[in-house]
């Protein structure tokens, strides 16, 4: 394996996270990283070796989620979501807890607009610093901290109410 | 008064210094406004209870092995050589010839980690046994038999990849046993790096992603399923 795949490989768990906080639920996420990763490989000769791959990467999912919600548009067909995967733990009070717990926390996140949701994902769920984010999404710090703001009260507003 | 930008600035950490002070001296001053900065810091905290298994699940062999294999694929594709007939003649007699080898040695009972059952080719000996008990998660360094991933097929049968110095492929477990849906080279000894390249077998994981129903088993589903017996679904 070259440098290239190694370092996207050590990246994997931080961008199916990332994912995850883009794309509407678990399947859609899983959907996400491979076409981003085929994205990636394909388009491989375009990162510059000392860059950051990790940015350059994110860049890429966030243009492929873009485009698959634009193919949804179009189609206008809604996706189906997938059964979640079995359930772990032996602890079924605890496990409906937790569960109820993250149902909210997904419905919060997909009633914000996709360019909240974005600043959501680098921001809070990343933990990229406001320059980062606005860097990689090409916006003045001004947008990013309005929409973050906004995002983070609808957020915090749904969760407190739940 | 501090503004709900400059308090989620304030939690996120992106004020300087004078910023800073004014905040706390704000938050020292004012209830209302602690309440709402805990109300953002919880927010922070049930995104991150949310959004960290995520990152700390095992990474799919799906992606693993889009990763490894794109090595192998990257050069080029170069146009096949043109090769004088008589050497397809050639590969194709030696094929025949590896058949009846095959096709003899199967016949002899408990020969090898391939056997015949009702007409399908099943695993037996130790790569059964290897099959039956093993798990993916704390094999021992020096397993004969590696097994790679965990899934279930289309059809509900359950699946595993296997990797050992003879034999490496697909099996799923039927009625007759563990039928080779697949099987090509094995890569894996005793000793040696094979832990990279064990599962990562291109053919192998080609064959288990065109099977593959879902998501590859974690740990704990692998565990489940081998104490139900690899029942189908």
């Amino acid at each position: 394996m070259q440098a290239f795949e190694r370092e996207l490989l050590t990246l994997l768990p931080r961008l199916r996270r990332f994912a995850r906080a883009l794309a509407r639920d678990a399947a859609d996420a899983h959907d996400l990283v491979q076409a981003a990763l085929e994205r990636a490989l394909k388009a491989r000769e375009q990162w510059a070796p000392g860059t950051r791959l990790d940015s350059w990467m994110m860049r890429i999912m966030r243009n492929c989620w873009i485009d698959e919600m634009r193919s949804r548009t179009r189609r206008a067909r809604t996706f189906v979501p997938e059964e979640e995967g079995a359930s772990i733990g032996s602890d079924a009070h605890r496990e409906v807890e937790i569960r109820a717990e993250l149902h909210t926390v997904e419905k919060a996140m997909n009633s914000l607009s996709a360019e909240q949701r974005e600043v959501i994902a680098l921001v809070l769920v990343d933990g990229l610093a406001y320059k980062e984010a606005a860097d990689l999404l090409d916006i003045p710090m001004g947008t990013l901290t309005s929409r973050l703001t906004r995002g983070r009260q609808a957020l915090a507003q749904m969760l407190e109410a739940a | 008064m501090i503004d709900d930008e400059t308090l989620i600035a304030y939690a996120d950490g992106e004020l300087d210094e004078i910023g800073r002070a004014r905040v706390e001296r704000a938050l020292a001053a004012d209830a209302a406004l602690r309440a709402r900065l805990e109300a953002q810091q919880r927010l922070g905290g049930k995104l991150a209870t949310f959004y960290r298994p995520v990152a700390e699940e095992e990474v799919p062999e799906r992606f693993r092995s889009m990763l490894e294999t794109n090595v192998i694929a990257f050069p080029a594709p170069r146009a096949r050589p043109r090769r004088p007939f008589w050497q397809d003649f050639a590969a194709l007699a030696a094929t025949l010839l590896l058949g009846l080898a095959l096709g003899r040695s199967l016949l002899l009972p408990a020969a090898g980690p391939i056997g015949v059952e009702n007409g399908t080719m099943v695993a037996q000996g130790p790569l059964a046994t290897a099959l039956d008990t093993q798990l993916a998660s704390g094999q021992p360094a020096d397993a004969a038999t590696r097994i790679g991933t965990s899934f279930a097929a289309a059809d509900g049968k359950l699946c595993r990849t296997f990797d050992s110095a003879a034999l490496a492929g697909v099996a799923c477990r039927g009625d007759q046993g563990w039928q080779l849906l697949m099987t090509t080279a094995g890569s894996a000894g005793p000793h040696g790096d094979y832990r990279q390249a064990g599962s990562a077998n291109p053919l192998v994981a080609e064959a288990a992603q065109a099977l593959m129903a879902g998501e590859p088993f974690d740990a704990a589903a692998e565990r489940r399923a081998r104490d139900s017996g690899w029942q189908r679904r």
